[in-house]
């Protein structure tokens, strides 16, 4: 062995610099291969939202897989599915749609659960020409300028307010206090529900907002529970309800519970964590998939979960995949820019309604006019690209099971 | 690719500022900062709020400034106090004013944060496209501050707060004067934060609450202590490779099919403490250690002159 210290000449080191680029080409062709036609998702694995993510991911799969299995697109060639985690972060998010973009060369980035992730991610994503699907639901997000390449899955805040205060006059509540957790999702919400609490004839007494990752709720269940209003609307996320239902358990309050599906339902996950004693007597909403159709049942059924599942999420991450492949099939092109435009064409009324993509992207060849209808939504978009005819679905949650209670739009 | 690098390069190098800043308070003065993400977020919301009405540079300055004298405030308010008790109200200090910029509405637009915050140069970004412009205004921001700091730590501030981080009371019978050099130290270190923050607003034109998580100052410390303690030039190795180990383990579910996008997510993070707990065990000065004169060095040299 030699003494001497690895110490590289003025030329060893230009070389290795020099030698850099080659480096990135020779890994190029692995990364984006031109037969296979790109898309991305940015879903949220890890961090505070990290429960939703898996359920997204196994939905997207699932339709790459059968549109692959059927023969691909744009004449044989193969969808390939990138995913990355958001980590439940704006900042990650960006990183992450960069590299979409940029490594993957992806026609479209889709997923994004939170409104800040994606709020931080499109005007990466718009500056590249590219799509930018959400499954949030900040209004902020398709204001402003989106060159019509934004399109929202989710009901927008604004929608989930005032189908809340409905819910409401259903229950015959009047005086009613709101009990929500600070975040984007949430806070766009409230004054959409006191307005149309007003005109319906009631009243919000008052509001209480929490931090996210609180030590205990005590003190807010109490707050507003104490009085006795007619009802209370809880607006949170999984892991709060969890810590908030038991406190209303534990106080044996009277007033009536109305809260968010992505809380007091989860897919199913809620009941699970909570048991059934404590979930009992519990209303929840959220937008409502196309519930009695057979092909949301297969869908329920391909992702493995119990018969009469409300998917929230998985669903717009099954409509994205889905929207995207037929765009481009229509418009014959994985150009982003150009299938932009075939969007409406494929899932806005008139046209024949289907909900298989199998079936779809048949029917889209054949040159037929076709109306999608996806498996969170029927995938109908206005022109900011915000999802056209949101109806939501009530339950209530009975005996350890959610039964349901209304329809509202 | 290369946008994707030049996003990666931004981000070490905003990264890198807060690591520097962490590096002048903890590295070299010993002073431990638990809050760093508070000031970051400071000179973020500062930045946000009056860069449309007093234009970016004055913005900036104004983002550095205000963070520093916070910096000192809480610095004067606690720095009497021990290692652990000051890392105990810098906790309580980064905690607070994520929850003041979440609750007060009216100031930061709460939860929905602030959206289309202007880069500096906009019209010279739309000439040449992409982020190309800001990452080299971005490195000249990083250049400033490492000269800066690379000289104060060769000064006699540098020396003296070295002296004061390994033996406080000695320094102080010396006739240093403690107090007033970690005060400063504390508003020096600030005042860089504050303009990562800034760099933040500007790069990601849109700020929020959640980016101003706790996981922001652990980053610090884990550039900190990769790159070794004390050591600026060491501390932007540590940033590098913390921020090469982050990106990068995106890459493995690219080329090793059997580990799945949700596994991955979970292993990332820890991965990196793995990475930290090897280096600390096989390598506890750091990957570039802090410059040590021995005595010898100093007693050596009369005799060389004879």
């Amino acid at each position: 062995m030699s003494e001497r210290s690895f110490s590289p000449s003025r030329r060893t080191v230009l070389a290795g610099l020099g030698s850099l680029p080659l480096g990135f080409s020779l890994g190029a062709p692995v990364l984006a291969q031109a037969v296979d036609v790109p898309i991305g998702m940015v879903l949220p694995f890890s961090g505070a939202t990290g429960a939703y993510g898996p359920a997204m991911k196994q939905a997207a799969e699932l339709v790459v897989a059968k549109v692959n299995n059927a023969g691909g697109i744009l004449g044989g060639r193969k969808v390939k599915l990138i995913i990355e985690d958001s980590e439940t972060s704006a900042t990650a998010s960006v990183a992450a749609s960069k590299k979409l973009l940029e490594v993957d060369k992806v026609e479209m980035v889709g997923g994004f659960w939170g409104s800040p992730e994606a709020l931080a991610a499109k005007p990466v994503i718009l500056a590249s020409d590219k799509v930018q699907m959400l499954s949030c639901a900040a209004d902020a997000v398709t204001e402003g300028e989106t060159k019509g390449l934004i399109y929202r899955l989710q009901a927008r805040s604004s929608q989930w307010g005032p189908a809340g205060a409905k819910v409401m006059d259903k229950l015959g509540a009047k005086k009613v206090a709101v009990l929500a957790q600070q975040n984007p999702f949430v806070v766009a919400m409230i004054e959409p529900f006191k307005a149309e609490m007003a005109k319906l004839g009631g009243e919000v007494v008052e509001v209480v907002m929490y931090n996210p990752d609180q030590a205990s709720y005590r003190a807010e269940v109490e707050k507003v529970f104490s009085p006795s209003y007619d009802a209370v609307f809880c607006l949170p996320l999984l892991t709060d309800f969890v810590s908030i239902s038991k406190e209303i358990y534990r106080g044996g309050f009277e007033s009536k519970v109305v809260a968010l599906g992505t809380g007091a339902d989860a897919e199913g996950k809620f009941i699970q964590s909570v048991g059934p004693e404590v979930a009992e007597g519990i209303y929840h909403l959220q937008p409502s998939p196309p519930i009695d159709s057979p092909s949301y049942a297969k869908f329920v059924q391909e992702m493995g979960a119990p018969e009469g599942t409300v998917f929230l999420f998985a669903g717009n991450a099954w409509d994205q995949a889905c929207i995207a492949i037929l765009a481009m099939e229509h418009a014959k092109t994985q150009e982003a820019a150009v299938w932009t435009k075939s969007v409406r064409e494929v899932c806005n009324p008139p046209g024949e309604p289907v909900d298989d993509i199998v079936q779809a992207l048949a029917m889209v060849r054949e040159g037929k006019k076709i109306n999608f209808n996806g498996a969170g939504s029927t995938c109908d978009f206005d022109d900011a690209g915000n999802s056209l005819n949101r109806t939501f679905y009530v339950q209530l949650i009975k005996d350890g099971k959610n039964t349901p209670f209304a329809v509202v739009s | 690719m290369i946008p994707y690098l030049i996003t990666i390069a931004i981000l070490v190098i905003i990264a890198a500022l807060i690591g520097l800043a962490l590096n002048l308070q903890w590295g070299l003065a010993g002073l431990v900062n638990f809050g760093v993400v508070g000031f970051v977020a400071i000179g973020a919301y500062t930045t946000a709020l009056t860069a449309p009405s007093i234009g970016w540079l004055p913005a900036m300055i104004l983002a550095a400034l205000i963070a520093a004298a916070l910096s000192a405030g809480l610095a004067l308010l606690s720095i009497r106090l021990e290692e652990n008790y000051l890392a105990i109200i810098t906790i309580g200090f980064g905690e607070a004013v994520r929850l003041v910029i979440l609750n007060e509405g009216w100031l930061t637009n709460g939860a929905l944060g602030i959206a289309n915050i202007q880069r500096p140069f906009a019209s010279l970004t739309e000439q040449f496209g992409g982020d190309i412009v800001f990452v080299i205004f971005a490195i000249g921001v990083l250049a400033v501050v490492f000269v800066a700091l690379e000289g104060w730590t060769r000064a006699p501030f540098g020396r003296a707060l070295r002296a004061i981080r390994d033996d406080a009371t000695i320094s102080a019978a010396l006739g240093k004067p403690v107090f007033a050099l970690r005060v400063r130290a504390f508003a020096i270190g600030g005042a860089v934060m504050g303009l990562a923050g800034a760099l933040q607003a500007f790069y990601l034109t849109y700020i929020d609450p959640s980016q101003f998580s706790a996981i922001v100052t652990s980053y610090a410390f884990m550039a900190v202590i990769a790159g070794g303690r004390g050591s600026n030039v060491g501390l932007l190795v540590g940033a590098g490779s913390i921020m090469a180990l982050l990106e990068g383990t995106r890459f493995l579910k690219d080329f090793i099919s059997v580990i799945d996008g949700v596994q991955l997510s979970a292993l990332r993070l820890g991965l990196i403490g793995v990475g930290i707990i090897l280096q600390l065990i096989l390598r506890p000065q750091g990957l570039v250690p802090e410059a040590r004169r021995k005595a010898a060095d100093v007693l050596a040299k009369p005799r060389e002159a004879a």
